[in-house]
């Protein structure tokens, strides 16, 4: 009955619980998340893509030249792309990559 | 007229059984919610207003899902385990006075029969075990079957020395004294009866038959669809059933006043109100407490229990 | 007569797909041997595959829960071979996630003893005490299980004055918590009657066997990494080396609820003394060490973890071996499980809690078993082996 007490305090206690996806947890700005990528920062250098551990970046050609698509759902955050970029055109963000029905969402172009 | 009565007896007895399965579904609900109170948590929440519906819409989905009968097991006792525990388990809940001031049937040492009956749900426990083709099941039902050795006499003995100190062997009658028997040495034979329950209802911390972690479900690991849905119901009346006696025979049914026709509309919600209250403490056993071994379980039975009980018998058979 | 019992590879007791082979009669455990082929991923073989700098981030998903210290071990034996110099301030911050991720690990294994002990209300609440060092990882790192923190050079982040004040008010908190899950492993009465005189591991055996980590600590043996091979600062921070003698389930847990304290007063003790200066050294991304080869060791949650890589001068490792502190107490685990003591034999019931008290990371053992054919003996590889590259 070691633990019969503290049970019995937890009656009066609030939930400890977050009833997601009503209620949300602040997640702090530190938190890494789905990248961001600034298109006219981009100069086609292919630092990111080469540095990708996990093959989730891509080179296509656009109408302004050699710039990279991000796999969201191959990424790892492990945010090695967003160092390396000499033009910092790559940032992180602290929005989770949440579930989603249609694939593209998972593609940041 | 000569017709009538069976029929009037038919419709009594379902809609006692009614009565029964919504209040089995119900003490269900309050204490997945009460343990979950306890740690902090939630427990059911989205079915119905505060989760009511929850133990209902789980034996509904456990009634839509195929019932797996794996190869090598006994296909007879397979299927008729889980319909004898459901049988048994009513017909022992009949005797007790959950609706008004007596169960549907009221007999003459219906105490007795009704232990018996628990005992008989245990062989049938043990055959349901034995019946799967799976080793865990087989350790499990062994386990279910072991654990009679510990907590058989104190229950039986329990019971039997507070109806014997209170005149009567008949549930109803017992009950409609209404006089608490839980002060002094009926104290002693209350907590008897509440480890011992615990230990029938396969609760922590005696849910050794059914360990998750050592034996996944031991005895009920083969069990599916509407099998196992007989099984859980079958185990929420036997909660039923046990808080209905320790109702009955400690604390005292309803109130002991003539209310001539009123009988059911009040003394149902006061019994019901105390069944809460004895499923209150079970489940404040069950969440403070991790599982004991098998060995340590029958050791605590033969070291404490009984000792305990054959003392509260002979000092209640002195005192009463 | 006795019955052939399998407990996996899929239990409920089993975080990862692993196989105890036990021999069963009645409930007393007669023979037992372990099968940890499941979980199999060649990550060795990959990582020969990526640069240094990538093959980071593959090391750190060897384990989930010890990340932390897959990253640093990896970080310093790349250091080591290259002639890399890290910053004062990087090595403290380096300890200091590195002991936050001790605890949130210890406090892991602290809810699943409950929970396999069916004591589902300590293992909710400790989970929720948990949380709070899972939340200040984030702050931190960025990730609460994964921090990707460590890089080679030093660490990713900085930590400013008012982040370290809010780890040691909210590690204040934690403590008053800790001490309360310390007095009821010492007080309640099923705790103690189900993990005392439970899977006992003298300290002869765990010696011979090669026992690491708490599971070694609890048997009288004094084998902590961070204090006979300091990697980090760990000679400039003061801390015990927590050993029990009880050679039981309970002794490994009152060591790893110590060790959650112990860090605890590591941490307020780095953080208060955080030297100026930069968190990383500059190196190259196609880092290419010179040709040679490296050992690290670093005190992982579960025991001594070492990786060894050996270099040709190119931007790849030739190879890159890994020996986890779940590997080395498989040895002990099977020794565990066949021999109770004295006159006290293995149940079923004891196994789950035996096999949970070595704080099992499967996914981390899955490597390389090296099996003597001659000898019939599966060896474990020792240091002068590691390093010979066998």
């Amino acid at each position: 009955m070691a633990i019969s007490l503290e049970l019995l305090k937890n009656l009066l206690r609030r939930r400890a619980t977050i009833m997601y996806p009503d209620e949300r947890r602040a997640l702090p700005e530190s938190s890494r998340g789905r990248l961001v990528f600034v298109r006219d920062l981009c100069v086609g250098c292919g630092l990111c893509w080469r540095a990708c551990p996990s093959a989730a970046i891509e080179p296509i050609k656009d109408e302004k030249g050699l710039r990279p698509v991000f796999y969201i759902d191959k990424c790892t955050f492990c945010y090695l792309c967003v160092e390396v970029c000499p033009r910092k055109a790559i940032k992180g963000s602290s929005e989770q990559a949440s579930v989603v029905s249609d694939k593209s969402e998972l593609v940041v172009k | 007229m000569i017709v009538l009565e069976p029929l009037l007896r038919f419709v009594q007895a379902l809609a006692y059984l009614l009565y029964t399965l919504l209040l089995a579904l119900l003490l269900e609900w309050f204490d997945r919610k009460l343990i979950a109170k306890f740690q902090n948590r939630v427990g059911p929440h989205y079915t119905g207003p505060a989760g009511i519906l929850q133990p209902l819409a789980d034996v509904l989905k456990l009634l839509s899902k195929e019932s797996v009968v794996p190869e090598g097991t006994d296909r007879l006792m397979f299927t008729l385990s889980p319909l004898l525990a459901f049988t048994i388990i009513c017909t022992a809940t009949a005797f007790v006075p959950l609706l008004g001031y007596r169960g549907l049937v009221s007999l003459e040492g219906d105490v007795i029969l009704v232990l018996a009956l628990l005992t008989l749900y245990l062989l049938v426990i043990y055959t349901a075990g034995a019946s799967s083709s799976s080793r865990f099941s087989l350790i499990g039902a062994t386990r279910a079957a072991l654990m009679l050795l510990g907590f058989e006499i104190p229950l039986m003995l329990s019971c039997l020395s507070v109806a014997a100190s209170s005149g009567s062997f008949r549930i109803s009658e017992i009950a409609a004294k209404a006089q608490p028997r839980l002060l002094g040495i009926h104290a002693l034979g209350f907590l008897v009866y509440l480890v011992a329950a615990q230990a029938e209802l396969d609760r922590q911390p005696f849910d050794i038959p059914e360990a998750e972690t050592e034996i996944v479900s031991g005895w009920l690991v083969e069990y599916s669809g509407w099998r196992l849905a007989i099984f859980r119901l079958s185990k929420d009346i036997e909660l039923v059933l046990l808080t209905g006696l320790a109702v009955a025979l400690f604390i005292g049914g309803g109130p002991n006043v003539p209310l001539q026709g009123f009988e059911l509309a009040i003394a149902t919600p006061v019994f019901l109100i105390k069944q809460l209250l004895v499923v209150f403490i079970l489940s404040l056993i069950r969440a403070s407490f991790g599982r004991l071994r098998i060995d340590q379980f029958i050791g605590v039975g033969w070291r404490a229990l009984i000792p305990a009980s054959f003392l509260y018998l002979v000092i209640a058979a002195l005192v009463a | 007569m006795s019955i052939y019992l399998p407990i996996g590879p899929q239990h409920p007791v089993h975080p990862e797909a692993v196989q105890l082979k036990l021999k069963v009669e009645g409930e007393e455990v007669v023979d037992a041997d372990v099968d940890v082929s499941f979980v199999h991923r060649g990550i060795e073989k990959v990582l020969e595959t990526k640069t240094y700098v990538q093959g980071l981030f593959l090391a750190e998903r060897i384990c989930g829960i010890c990340n932390v210290a897959h990253t640093t071990c990896y970080a310093i034996n790349v250091e080591r071979l290259a002639g890399v110099e890290v910053p004062r301030r990087a090595l403290y911050l380096r300890l200091v996630v590195e002991e936050l991720a001790r605890m949130h690990s210890h406090m892991l294994w602290l809810s699943l003893l409950a929970h396999v002990i069916g004591f589902d209300s300590l293992f909710m609440l400790a989970q929720r005490d948990r949380e709070l060092v899972l939340d200040l990882m984030e702050e931190i790192t960025g990730g609460r299980v994964i921090t990707s923190y460590n890089v080679i050079g030093g660490v990713r982040r900085n930590v400013d004055a008012a982040l370290a004040q809010k780890i040691i008010s909210t590690l204040d908190g934690l403590r008053k918590r800790v001490l309360e899950y310390k007095r009821l492993l010492g007080e309640d009465a099923i705790l103690r009657a189900r993990t005392e005189d439970v899977g006992y591991l003298s300290s002869s055996k765990a010696v011979e066997l090669s026992a690491v980590g708490p599971v070694a600590r609890a048997s009288g043996v004094p084998y902590d990494v961070r204090e006979c091979d300091p990697y980090l600062i760990h000679d400039e921070v003061p801390f015990n080396v927590v050993v029990y003698n009880t050679c039981d389930v309970w002794g490994r847990a009152m060591v790893r609820i110590d060790e959650v304290l112990e860090s605890i007063e590591m941490i307020r003790y780095a953080l208060e003394r955080l030297p100026e200066g930069d968190v990383r050294a500059k190196v190259p991304l196609l880092i290419k060490p010179p040709p040679g080869e490296s050992v690290a060791r670093v005190e992982a949650p579960r025991g001594e973890l070492i990786h060894y890589v050996r270099s040709d001068g190119s931007e790849r490792p030739v190879r890159y071996k890994v020996r986890t502190p779940t590997l080395a107490n498989l040895a002990a685990l099977v020794e565990m499980l066949k021999t109770g003591r004295k006159d006290r034999p293995v149940y079923v019931a004891d196994v789950p809690v035996i096999f949970a008290s070595i704080d099992p990371c499967i996914c981390c053992a899955a490597r390389v078993l090296l099996i003597d054919e001659k000898r019939g003996s599966v060896k474990e590889v020792g240091m002068d082996e590691v390093v010979r590259g066998e």
